[in-house]
């Protein structure tokens, strides 16, 4: 027996980057996370070579469940030209020879950094999210151990009095993006900073959401047809941003999440934050036929 | 796909790693090894974050970063990662190894003796700037003592420990294969011993300064001593898949143990060793470690609030990340800002429309 018999040929890097065990470790903690949905679960997180912040929690996900017959599909603030997100998604076919998509009804992985797309996902479908900070106790709570100790006591007490001492002060929850919502009936989870108006479109989805925290070594799991309910008090409806009525000016759409684009005359003009849904939009208008998927909202209301 | 090419940042972030790469030019094998000859502290120092001993890849990895040393880590541990574990080595005992250098400040002398070794510490911080005006600066030949010292030291608190003055902590029963391992396991709290000694290893030099130091101003409960400050090179003993005991290398350590004798009737003690000569760190790290037991939560001696924060990979990574567009999140909250803002104008309205209806 020699050396060279217990180890493989020497290659450069694995397929995907990520080194067998790493992969392992990462499809067990995925296991884990869809059978207890909402619960964070420990893992090692590997260094990748991005930086740690930039969306390695995701990557790491995206890089083992990834294979030859797979197509990416990168967004970050729901455009695929973002720079991150161009840099992501050219690393993950580079080292998977994966196809690269801006398509969401073309892609069988998404990952995507603080939006879900408007165009439905269906079952065929894992949507990776990005996670700065898996722990929606943060806020109230900057200690792990003690977050951990409260989850499993299924302590929120202080997230709903800090939803309570908000409605008091500024006479709304002030909660932007982020928006903690509790899974399964068990597990308070935070979305990622996917805002509002994202948050309801993972209750009883018909798609499996990894969220995926490298930096802070966690992850989570919203399986398919699973309950996502925003923490909101009976009597107080939870609000998305006020979009609905908003026009893009670039494709004309109405009714779905925008950018605001502030304007040189003092006023504010709206692009459609999806941008490769937008460029759908445009091509119509310009008499093409691209297809478009089923959306979540219509007419800016959930469907 | 015909919007990939034409549209968007594939070309900015290609040109902007160039203008970076050009400051550089071109990075041969001359320059690698010159950075490994020339700047052994800096070689040292990031061997020791990346937990990954090799000079020449770190020196390598400082050269294609251009000195920027969180992105030369970054390659490092990116590196490091992908590689197979295929054995580990036996364990060393501190006091085992080739010393270079071993001082303490408890005492005036220590068995085995005072070894300054290799430090600048002494030195009058001139800078030599005739260098600059072509007079190269070639160091003194080192003149060897007439009994040279001996090659290994025993550790000072064996000594206090057979003077009843420390107690050693009972060894977990571990066996060597399944010795807790950090890049393996995510940390948690309270964190395995190992995973302690292993996240102190391969943290920030900057960092641990700056929290150690704030022990030492005041915000710990100890003050530190130094008990002892080794260098050394230690020999990475390996199984051969024979059975046969082998030398895979010497890698230089440092090692720093430092005390308080603020204790229950005896001496408490700090401990830190890392890859790589980096005696700063090691000091500082201890002085951590030292304060960790008993720490109130939240401060920067608690275990959990060091280890996270002196993670240099982690810290640099999330702080650079700010500079990434986050239009959504606040595109969100200025919703709930404006949102306030007009029923806070609604609810001023009121007394207007009491004289209306009046």
């Amino acid at each position: 027996m020699s050396l060279s018999d217990l180890t493989g040929r020497w290659k450069a890097f694995s397929y995907g980057f990520l080194d067998p065990s790493a992969k392992r470790e990462l499809r067990r903690k995925m296991i884990k996370a869809v059978s207890v949905p909402g619960c964070q679960m420990p893992y090692a997180s590997r260094e990748v070579p991005i930086a740690r912040g930039w969306g390695t929690g995701g990557l790491q996900v995206t890089l083992t469940l990834v294979k030859p017959s797979s197509t990416v599909k990168v967004i970050d603030q729901g455009a695929d030209d973002s720079v991150n997100a161009a840099s992501i998604r050219r690393f993950l076919s580079r080292v998977s020879g994966a196809s690269e998509t801006w398509d969401t009804l073309d892609a069988t992985l998404i990952q995507s950094r603080h939006r879900i797309p408007e165009e439905k996902l269906s079952r065929d479908q894992i949507l990776i999210l990005q996670v700065p900070n898996p722990e929606p106790l943060r806020g109230v709570e900057p200690n792990m151990s003690t977050a951990r100790q409260m989850h499993a006591d299924a302590d929120y007490g202080r997230m709903w009095l800090q939803l309570y001492e908000q409605m008091v002060r500024s006479g709304r929850v002030m909660l932007g993006a982020s928006y903690p919502a509790m899974v399964n009936g068990r597990h308070v989870m935070t979305p990622s900073p996917i805002p509002r108006w994202d948050v309801k479109k993972l209750h009883m989805a018909e798609h499996l959401t990894i969220l995926s925290a490298g930096r802070e070594k966690r992850i989570f799991a919203v399986p398919p047809y699973t309950r996502v309910e925003p923490l909101v008090f009976d009597d107080v409806p939870y609000k998305v941003e006020d979009h609905a009525h908003l026009t893009c000016a670039r494709s004309g759409v109405t009714g779905y999440f925008m950018n605001e684009i502030p304007q040189e005359d003092g006023s504010a003009g709206y692009e459609v934050s999806d941008s490769h849904f937008g460029i759908k939009a445009i091509d119509a208008r310009d008499g093409g036929t691209p297809t478009v998927g089923q959306t979540w909202y219509r007419n800016g209301e959930l469907a | 796909m015909a919007y990939v090419a034409t549209r968007g940042g594939e070309r900015a972030i290609e040109q902007s790693e160039r203008l970076y790469r050009a400051q550089m030019g071109q990075i041969d094998a001359a320059r690698v090894a010159e950075i490994e000859k020339a700047l052994p502290a800096l070689v040292d120092r990031v061997m020791g974050e990346a937990s990954l001993y090799a000079p020449d890849l770190a020196a390598l990895a400082l050269a294609q970063s251009g000195g920027d040393l969180y992105e030369a880590l970054l390659l490092l541990r990116a590196w490091r990662t992908t590689q197979p574990r295929l054995q580990i080595a036996e364990v060393v005992a501190p006091d085992a190894g080739f010393t270079h250098r071993r001082i303490s400040a408890a005492f005036k002398d220590i068995p085995g003796g005072q070894i300054l070794g290799p430090t600048l510490d002494y030195a009058h911080r001139l800078l030599a700037t005739e260098v600059l005006e072509d007079q190269p600066y070639a160091p003194p030949a080192v003149e060897p003592a007439a009994k040279p010292a001996p090659a290994t030291h025993p550790s000072l608190a064996e000594w206090q420990r057979a003077q009843g003055l420390v107690t050693t902590p009972e060894a977990a029963p571990v066996p060597r294969d399944e010795i807790p391992d950090l890049t393996r396991e995510p940390l948690l709290f309270p964190a395995k011993r190992a995973h302690t000694l292993q996240s102190l290893a391969r943290a920030d030099t900057g960092g641990t300064l700056a929290l150690g130091y704030s022990a030492m101003r005041g915000y710990g409960n100890s003050h530190p001593t130094v008990n002892e400050l080794r260098l050394s090179e230690v020999e990475v003993m390996v199984a051969h898949p024979d059975g046969r005991r082998f030398s895979a290398g010497r890698v230089k350590t440092s090692q720093a143990e430092v005390v308080t004798t603020k204790g229950k009737g005896e001496l408490r003690l700090g401990f830190t060793a890392t890859l790589g000569w980096n005696e700063v760190k090691c000091i500082s790290a201890a002085t951590l470690d030292l304060n960790a037991p008993g720490a109130e939560k939240n401060s920067p001696v608690e275990e959990e609030f060091f280890l996270y924060h002196t993670e240099p990979v982690e810290s640099s990574g999330f702080c650079i990340h700010f500079k990434l567009p986050h239009y959504v999140t606040f595109q969100s909250s200025l919703d709930n800002l404006r949102a306030a803002k007009t029923a806070k104008a609604e609810q001023a309205q009121p007394t207007d429309k009491k004289e209306e209806t009046a």
